[in-house]
């Protein structure tokens, strides 16, 4: 098992190597420029000049990365340029928001697709089951910007039950924390919600038709025991890699989301930073997000192991 | 601030002229206490004058750091920090400055304070307000409340500049402490009518009241809070909710309903710039005259007031507003669209306009293409990315590009660096002499009658050459919570808050 999670950690090095390149290039090709992003109205050729070489933009794009992945190697990501923060500080000050956000969301998801989803399973075919597949097809089709604009029009300008964006730390209030995520939670989880109801209904449609459940039905096993005890786990293999991998993208789901509630998590700075070309926030957060999928991944397949011990990583 | 979010700001997310009023302020008695909850449109980046571009970063600085000179509604120079001036001699401006001034980290205003920030903003590695300063060679210290800034040659912009950021005073004992986070935290720098007390970057940004404001008894608020809300319509939800007090732009097409609303204020007033389109005169085709001629011939400013704006501002016909002292409303080379006459100049002829995503900017693209069609001249729109955008502008990568400009106090600022030749934001290479004379002339002549001649002689000719179509007039406007009083309303978009009170 370590043996197996070192190996899986030296083969993220080589995917991470080759992340960097790609998003420093990237981000370098798109036009525009950040010098006449940071002079808006205030620039002239001699300001821009200047900007370029306090930004080392004037040096061949080559040593440029060079300088970059030096000093990452020693753990500094470098500044930002439109603010001059340290990248780390800008990147975590607005974690914590992107994760209770990601978080409750994630949560919002499962809580409706496994019943859903169980239940669909089960009464396979009947008024119900048709009903939680428009729900997923609905679900999976509006984008979860519209769900969020629509969210905001009823729930918080109309019905003023729910306030608009924000956000407060759990720790701070949790009351009031909660009551500002339940609108941008429902907003992003809602996609993921449907996805995981659709695995989850027919991921157990196939467990129920094994031979082990049979028998246990033969046996004259309750039909709770049936379906919670011998089929769900089963059934959920599936499920834990979809919902592993909306955890590794939290970050890039919470983009939109977050731009429309105005959250002040990683998302929002991603598209603020990508356009005013600040391309140290923009490297950080690329990075951030490539890692956390990964880890998401790693995670997923040593959660296979303990829902289904068949599975070895010898 | 960006230009083409200027754009939008100016023309079309403010509201109309001349209804609710122009820059007055509301009548009743002040009372002291509670705080205010302030929208802005974007996020700042810097809270140090000395590398700030944004019109957004501007709006919170006049509320936190003082300047030496200030201007009232009318846009005429007053006394800020300079208490009297003698500018008798034109390359040296001798100031005296107000006693007992005192940074909110307890450190005195004085001489000394002056020349050091304006060294600071002219050496400095990071510093944008090189350009602002140019004219000014050096700033000698005469006594503790007496200054004399030495100019290479007449500046007759120089007051106007020094109301802006290039003006703004800073506790050097505060910046020093501050060091590299300076530009995030500057606490105790100002000596406004707010302290800074916190900046939670796409959260918040709080300041709190100076109590020992030399203004006795202002401000009346304990505080004054700032919300990023990039989104117009999450802007008015905002509002609605009560989440936020006062916004400075709302969609154009949400101010008539704000205004049907007894819960909510609204004023505006005309602002300083100008809004429209550039025509690259150093390639083909606008390199041809007739064909610049032609399409601002052809341009229905009327619609565009009416369709895109609302009926929100006034029509533009040139590069100076009815804000200025400048502003020559005889001037009308283009008014009404006249197909035929546009026809008669050039038809038949192909090109592209740039414009961001924006949806209003799209709609005016569109309607500038149909009524170019009526005169038989084919518009291609091209929709670029904001950076991209204005990159390929600014290189002289384009036929078109719908540019706003936010205008600057000094008509100065709203001409030179667009039409002299070689001008800094000189994007359709637009170049000729005689208008070079006269700018020249009225950047360092002091004679203001002469110099509002130099305007009107150089505004008439760039608006006949036509590299800029000029189409609408934006206005500086204010929304706000009926509980929000003694408000008073300034062209140049800032929202002051020193006199501001809650009821």
């Amino acid at each position: 098992m370590t043996t197996y999670v070192l190996r899986r950690l030296m083969l993220m090095l080589p995917v991470a190597f080759l992340v960097t390149v790609g998003v420093f290039m990237l981000i370098r090709l798109t036009p525009g420029d950040p010098a006449l992003i940071l002079l808006g109205e205030d620039r002239s050729p001699q300001a821009i000049a200047d900007i370029h070489k306090q930004l080392g933009l004037d040096k061949p794009i080559y040593v440029q990365y060079g300088i970059w992945l030096g000093r990452m190697a020693h753990g500094d990501f470098g500044r930002s340029i439109t603010t001059h923060q340290p990248v780390s500080t800008a990147i975590t000050e607005r974690l914590p928001a992107t994760l209770e956000l990601g978080i409750v969301a994630l949560l919002w998801s499962l809580i409706v697709a496994i019943p859903l989803g169980t239940i669909a399973a089960v009464r396979r075919g009947s008024a119900l089951d048709y009903l939680a597949s428009g729900i997923t097809v609905a679900g999976v089709s509006v984008p979860n910007f519209f769900i969020g604009v629509v969210l905001i029009f009823v729930l918080s300008v109309s019905l003023r039950l729910f306030p608009f964006g924000g956000y407060i730390p759990f720790a701070q209030d949790p009351i009031e924390s909660l009551r500002h995520v339940v609108l941008p939670a429902i907003a992003l989880g809602t996609a993921g919600a449907a996805i995981n109801m659709r695995f989850t209904r027919s991921s157990m449609i196939e467990v129920l038709n094994n031979d082990y459940v049979r028998t246990a039905w033969a046996k004259g096993a309750s039909w709770r025991r049936v379906v919670f005890i011998h089929a769900l786990k089963n059934a959920l293999i599936p499920v834990v890699t979809v919902v592993g991998l909306q955890i590794g993208g939290i970050i890039e789901g919470a983009v939109v989301t977050e731009t429309v509630f105005t959250w002040p998590g990683v998302g929002r700075l991603a598209v603020e930073s990508i356009g005013d070309r600040d391309y140290t926030i923009v490297q950080g957060i690329v990075l951030l997000a490539a890692f956390s999928y990964m880890f998401a991944n790693l995670l997923v397949d040593l959660v296979y192991g303990w829902l289904d011990p068949r599975i070895s990583y010898a | 601030m960006r230009r083409a979010s200027l754009g939008v700001a100016c023309l079309f997310l403010i509201a109309a002229c001349g209804s609710g009023g122009g820059g007055g302020t509301q009548s009743a008695t002040p009372k002291h206490g509670g705080t205010a909850t302030i929208a802005l449109e974007s996020e700042l980046r810097t809270l140090d004058p000395l590398d700030s571009s944004l019109l957004v970063e501007r709006e919170v600085f006049y509320n936190m750091y003082d300047s030496l000179f200030t201007i009232d509604p009318s846009l005429t120079i007053k006394a800020g920090l300079v208490k009297s001036w003698d500018v008798t001699d034109p390359t040296s401006y001798k100031f005296t400055l107000r006693s007992g001034v005192k940074y909110h980290d307890g450190t005195s205003f004085n001489a000394q304070s002056v020349k050091d920030n304006i060294t600071r903003y002219k050496t400095s590695a990071g510093s944008r307000r090189k350009s602002d300063l140019k004219s000014v060679t050096s700033v000698e210290v005469v006594d503790d409340t007496h200054v004399t800034f030495h100019l290479t040659k007449p500046d007759a912009t120089l007051l106007a500049t020094l109301v802006d950021r290039a003006g703004m005073m800073l506790s050097m004992d505060a910046v020093q402490k501050g060091g590299q986070n300076f530009s995030l935290a500057p606490t105790g720098a100002g000596s406004g009518p707010f302290e800074f007390v916190e900046w939670k970057r796409n959260d918040h940004l709080t300041l709190k009241r100076n109590a020992g404001y030399w203004r006795s008894g202002l401000p009346y608020l304990d505080g004054v809070t700032y919300k990023a809300i990039p989104d117009v319509n999450a802007i008015v939800a905002a509002l609605k909710t009560g989440d936020i007090d006062i916004a400075r732009t709302i969609a154009a097409k949400d101010v008539a309903g704000i205004k049907a609303d007894s819960g909510f204020i609204y004023r505006d007033t005309p602002a300083l710039g100008f809004n429209g389109f550039e025509l690259n005169a150093g390639a083909a085709p606008f390199n041809d005259p007739a064909k610049r001629k032609a399409v601002a011939t052809a341009i229905d400013r009327y619609a565009i007031l009416k369709n895109i704006n609302f009926n929100i501002g006034v029509v533009g016909y040139g590069p100076i507003p009815p804000s200025s002292w400048a502003f020559d409303p005889s001037e009308k080379v283009y008014d009404h669209a006249d197909a035929a006459a546009a026809k008669s100049a050039a038809t038949g002829f192909t090109f592209t306009y740039k414009t961001t995503s924006d949806p209003v900017n799209q709609q005016l693209a569109q309607l500038i293409q149909s009524e170019l069609a009526a005169a038989g001249i084919t518009m291609k729109i091209q929709t670029e990315e904001f950076a991209t955008y204005q990159q390929e502008c600014q290189s002289h990568h384009f036929e078109a590009c719908g540019v706003s400009w936010s205008g600057r106090i000094d008509p100065d600022g709203n001409t030179y660096a667009w039409w002299h030749t070689g001008g800094d934001f000189n994007d359709s290479l637009y170049s000729n002499s005689q208008v070079d004379g006269w700018l020249d002339d009225a950047r360092t002549n002091t004679n203001q009658a002469q110099r509002k001649q130099d305007y009107a002689n150089a505004q008439k000719q760039i608006v006949s050459d036509a590299p800029y179509v000029f189409t609408v007039f934006g206005v500086s406007a204010q929304i706000s919570s009926n509980k929000v009083q003694g408000f008073t309303l300034y062209p140049d978009l800032m929202i002051r808050m020193a006199e501001v009170w809650k009821s």
